[in-house]
C-alpha cells in the first residue's frame, strides 16, 4: 500500500460519507412485494471452482426454501479498510463475516444492525451453545447483533509438527499440556532438529491476543471491574510468568529462533514449510496451512491450550453480522441465510451429510476439523455420525485436543477495547522476545498506565 | 554572468516584448469573453476531477476532523475533542519522533545517493540504457513486492544479507529485530525503492549543463570532485532543492515500509504518523481522530514546505 492509497483511503470516508445520504442498503434492497434481495459474502473465488458451484448450489436451495428472498453472493471477504467506506457508501453486504475479534467494536460504534428479535425467534435459539452468541452480544443491554457459528471456531490450542516431535524424540500423540512441558518440548526440538521449538506472533494486535489466551491458562484476567468502570488486570503474576516463559524460552533456551516480528499468517507459513515445531492457533489452522501453505496433512498436530492453573481457554474464528444499513425485512432475511447456510448443518443429521457431500467434490476441502459444539453431545454426535463418511482428515492427529479442551473453561475477549489492549501488549510481547534484559513487570506496568486511560476514554 | 543568467535574462526581454505585443493589439471584450469560455470548457474535466476526487474530500476531511461518526448516523459535532484526544495519546510523541528520525536518515543516506549514481552515470559512455534501466527497477517494482523481498533479506537466520555477511565474517546483525537497527534497516530499503526517479531526474538535468563549463574547468586542471561542487552542483540546485523538497514530504509520510515490514515494532520503533493515523480509522474505527491527525499532518508538511521554500528562495532564484 503506498502513501496515496492510505491518504485518499481516509479522505475518501469523507467523500463516501456524503454519498451515503443518497444511497439505500447496499446492493440489496426491500421491495413493496414483499420480496427481498440481500447480499452476503463468503463465495468461494474462482479458483475454487468446486467450492464455489458447492456455495451456489446452496443458494439456489435456500432460495427455493425461500421464494420471496434473493441472495447475490460476493467473493469479497472482510476488510477493515473497504467496509467503513462500503457502509459510507451504502455499498457494504448485508450478511458480513468478521473475525472474532471485531464484534464488539462493530457493536460499539452501531455498525451492525440488532438481530435480538430475528435471532430469538429462531426456534433452536435456547439450545444453542451461549459461548458462540456471547461474543456478538452487547453485555450493557443484553442484545445480540450476531452469531458465532461452528464453522471456523475454535478454543486456542496448541498446533504442533508431529513429524518434528517424532524427530526430537517426542511423543506425537501427547503433545504438552502445562507451559513446563512446552518449554522442554521446544527445546527439544531445537536441540535435535535445529528448528523452531515454538514460535510466537508479536504483530497486528497477535501478541497481546496470543498473551491474553496465556493469562487465562494460568488463571489470570486482563481487565476487572472496580466500580462502575473497567481497569487494566494484567499486571499479575499470570500474565508476568507467560512473558518471562517467553523470555526463557527465546534467551535461555534459544529454542524461538531469531525472527520475533511475525503475525498469524507468518507462523502458518514457517509451519507449512516444517520450519516451525509448535504456535498457538486452533485446528482451523490446519486448512490455510495445508490448503495455502503447503503443509502436510499428516504432520499436523493439535493439542489443546497448554495450563497452568487456569484450567481456561479463549474462543477464536468468526462471527455472522448483518450491516446497519440494512432495513428490518432485510436483516430478517440475513438471518434466515446464517442460520440455513452455517448453523443448520450443526443440528439437522440431513443438512450435515448434504453439506459434507457437497465439501467432498473438491478433494482440497479438508472435512471434520474439531470446531467449537453448537449444540448439546447428543445433537453434535447425530451431526458426527451423518458426516462421518466423508470425514478427510486424520482425527487422531487432532484426538489430544478434542480430549483435553474438553475440560477448559472458554473465556471471551477482555470486555472493553480487546483490540486496544492487545495493541498495547503486541510491544511488551516484542520486548521480551528481542531484548535479553526486558523487564516484564515494567513493560506491563507502562502498558497498564496505556490502558487505563483509553478504559476511562471507552468506558 | 552565467549562461543561465543570460538565458534567463534573455527569456525576461521575450516576455516583456509578447506584453508589449498583445498591449499594442487590444481584443474585442465579445472575442476575449469567447476565448475565456472556451478556456474555461477546456479546464471543466480537470476542473471537476481535482474538486470532486481531491479538494472536496479534504473539505470533508476537515468537518469530519470535528465531528464522530459511524458512517451510518448523523455525524455528531465534537469541537476540538478529536484534537485532544490524539494529542494525550502517548504513542503520538513517539510516532513524530519516529517520522522525523525516518525522514532524517532518509536524507542523509538516500538524498545524495542519486545524485552521485547520476554523477557517475553521467560518465559512463558504453551500456548507458542498461545502467538506467537496472537503477530504475526498483521504481518499476509494485512497492509491497518491493518491502516484502526485503523483509526476507532481512531474515535473521537464513536471510540474504546475514549469509552474504556472514561469508565475510560479519554479523549475523538483527535488523528489523532490534529497536536500535529497526528504523534504519527501513530506510535503506526505501532508499532502494524510491532512488531509481531521483538519479533519472538528476541525470536528465546534468545533460542540460553546457559541456563548455566542464571543459574550461578541466583545463583549468579541476579534478572531478572540483568539478562536481562548483559546476554541477550550481548548475542543479534548482532541481536539487525540488527534489529535497519533495523527498522531505514522502519520507514524512512513511507508511508501507512500517506497515509492512514492522507492523510498527519492536516495541512501537517504527511506528509513525500515518500508521497511527492507520490504526485510529481501520483499527479503532475512529474516523474522526483520523482525520484531525491528518489535518495536523496536512498543516505541519505545509508549514514546512512554505518555510523551506521561503529559506531557500535566495538559492534558488539567484
Amino acid at each position: 500500500m503506498n502513501v496515496q492509497r492510505i491518504a485518499s483511503a481516509v479522505l475518501g470516508l469523507a467523500l463516501t460519507g456524503s454519498v451515503a445520504a443518497c444511497s439505500s442498503g447496499g446492493d440489496g434492497g426491500g421491495s413493496t412485494d414483499g420480496k427481498v434481495t440481500i447480499t452476503v459474502q463468503g463465495l468461494p473465488p474462482k479458483t475454487a471452482p468446486a467450492a464455489r458451484k458447492s456455495f451456489q448450489t446452496q443458494i439456489a436451495a435456500f432460495e427455493k426454501a425461500n421464494p420471496t428472498i434473493t441472495v447475490k453472493a460476493t467473493d469479497a471477504s472482510w476488510d477493515a479498510q473497504t467496509f467503513a467506506a462500503k457502509l459510507a457508501g451504502g455499498r457494504a453486504e448485508t450478511v458480513i463475516t468478521v473475525p472474532l475479534t471485531e464484534p464488539q467494536g462493530l457493536i460499539a460504534r452501531h455498525q451492525v444492525k440488532d438481530l435480538t428479535s430475528e435471532l430469538k425467534s429462531w426456534p433452536q435459539y435456547d439450545e444453542y451453545n451461549p459461548k458462540l452468541l456471547a461474543p456478538n452480544k452487547d453485555a450493557a443491554t443484553g442484545k445480540v447483533y450476531g452469531l458465532t457459528a461452528p464453522v471456523g471456531s475454535y478454543s486456542m490450542g496448541l498446533v504442533y509438527n508431529r513429524a518434528l516431535f517424532a524427530k526430537a524424540g517426542l511423543d506425537p500423540d501427547k503433545p504438552p499440556t502445562t507451559w513446563d512441558e512446552l518449554r522442554q518440548a521446544a527445546k527439544a526440538i531445537h536441540d535435535k532438529t535445529g528448528k523452531v521449538g515454538y514460535a510466537e506472533t508479536t504483530t497486528n494486535n497477535t501478541g497481546g491476543w496470543h498473551l491474553t489466551s496465556e493469562t487465562y491458562s494460568r488463571g489470570g484476567t486482563m481487565e476487572k471491574k472496580q466500580g462502575d468502570r473497567y481497569v487494566p488486570a494484567f499486571t499479575g503474576q499470570p500474565t508476568k510468568d507467560a512473558l518471562q516463559l517467553l523470555h526463557d524460552m527465546r534467551f535461555v533456551d534459544n529454542s524461538m529462533g531469531s525472527n520475533q516480528l511475525q503475525n498469524q499468517q507468518d507462523v502458518w507459513r514457517r509451519f507449512g514449510a516444517g520450519e516451525v515445531g509448535m504456535f498457538l492457533d486452533g485446528p482451523s489452522a490446519v486448512v490455510p496451512i495445508v490448503q495455502q501453505f503447503g503443509g502436510r496433512l499428516e504432520d499436523f498436530g493439535a493439542g489443546a491450550l497448554p495450563q497452568d492453573g487456569g484450567n481456561a481457554t479463549q474462543l477464536g474464528g468468526s462471527a455472522f453480522m448483518v450491516n446497519a444499513r440494512a432495513t428490518q425485512a432485510e436483516a430478517a432475511a440475513g438471518v434466515k441465510w446464517i442460520l440455513f447456510k452455517y448453523v443448520k448443518p450443526y443440528y439437522e443429521p440431513e443438512a450435515a451429510a448434504a453439506q459434507a457431500k457437497t465439501q467432498s467434490a473438491d478433494p482440497k476441502n479438508l472435512i471434520g476439523v474439531p470446531e467449537v459444539a453448537g449444540f448439546s453431545d447428543a445433537v453434535q454426535q447425530k451431526v458426527a455420525a451423518a458426516r462421518k463418511p466423508y470425514v478427510n482428515v486424520p482425527q487422531a492427529n487432532f484426538r489430544p485436543y478434542v480430549e483435553d479442551n474438553a475440560k477448559l473453561e472458554l473465556l471471551p475477549e477482555p470486555p472493553v477495547a480487546a483490540q486496544k489492549v492487545y495493541a498495547a501488549l503486541d510491544p511488551v510481547v516484542q520486548a521480551v522476545l528481542t531484548k535479553k534484559d526486558a523487564d516484564p513487570a515494567a513493560l506491563l506496568d507502562k502498558a497498564a498506565e496505556q490502558m487505563a486511560v483509553e478504559l476511562e476514554q471507552a468506558k | 554572468m552565467s549562461s543561465l543568467d543570460v538565458r534567463s535574462r534573455a527569456a525576461g526581454q521575450v516576455r516583456k516584448e509578447g506584453v508589449v505585443a498583445q498591449r499594442a493589439r487590444p481584443r474585442r471584450p465579445g472575442r476575449r469573453l469567447r476565448n475565456d469560455l472556451v478556456a474555461l470548457a477546456f479546464l471543466l474535466p480537470a476542473l471537476f476531477c481535482f474538486g470532486y476526487f481531491a479538494w472536496w474530500p479534504m473539505v470533508r476531511g476537515l468537518e469530519l476532523s470535528f465531528q464522530q461518526t459511524n458512517l451510518v448516523d448523523p455525524a455528531e459535532w465534537v469541537g476540538l475533542q478529536n484534537f485532544r484526544r490524539i494529542l494525550d495519546d502517548p504513542l503520538l510523541a513517539t510516532a513524530v519522533k519516529n517520522t522525523l528520525l525516518f525522514a532524517g536518515l532518509a536524507l542523509v543516506i538516500g538524498f545524495p545517493l542519486p545524485l552521485l549514481l547520476a554523477v557517475q552515470m553521467s560518465t559512463v559512455r558504453r551500456l548507458a540504457g542498461l545502467y538506467r534501466y537496472l537503477v530504475y527497477l526498483p521504481v518499476m517494482l509494485p512497492p509491497v513486492v518491493g518491502v516484502l523481498l526485503w523483509q526476507m533479506f532481512y531474515e535473521p537466520d537464513h536471510g540474504l544479507f546475514n549469509t552474504v555477511l556472514g561469508v565475510v565474517g560479519l554479523g549475523p546483525y538483527p535488523w528489523l529485530q532490534s529497536t536500535h537497527t529497526a528504523m534504519l534497516s527501513l530506510v535503506l530499503e526505501a532508499t532502494w525503492a524510491g532512488m531509481g526517479s531521483a538519479t533519472l531526474i538528476y541525470l536528465a538535468a546534468i545533460t542540460r549543463v553546457p559541456p563548455e563549463l566542464y571543459e574550461a574547468a578541466e583545463t583549468d586542471g579541476a579534478r572531478i570532485w572540483r568539478r562536481l561542487w562548483h559546476i554541477t552542483l550550481p548548475q542543479l540546485r534548482g532541481t536539487v532543492l525540488l527534489l529535497l523538497l519533495m523527498q522531505l514530504i514522502a519520507t514524512l509520510q512513511v507508511f508501507a515500509e512500517p506497515y509492512l515490514m514492522t507492523d510498527g515494532g519492536p516495541e512501537n520503533a517504527t511506528v509513525t504518523v500515518l500508521l497511527l493515523i492507520y490504526r485510529y480509522a481501520f483499527v479503532d474505527g475512529d474516523y474522526g481522530a483520523a482525520s484531525a491527525m491528518s489535518m495536523l499532518l496536512a498543516v505541519a508538511l505545509s508549514l514546512l514546505s512554505a518555510v523551506y521554500l521561503w529559506s531557500t528562495r535566495r538559492w534558488s532564484s539567484s
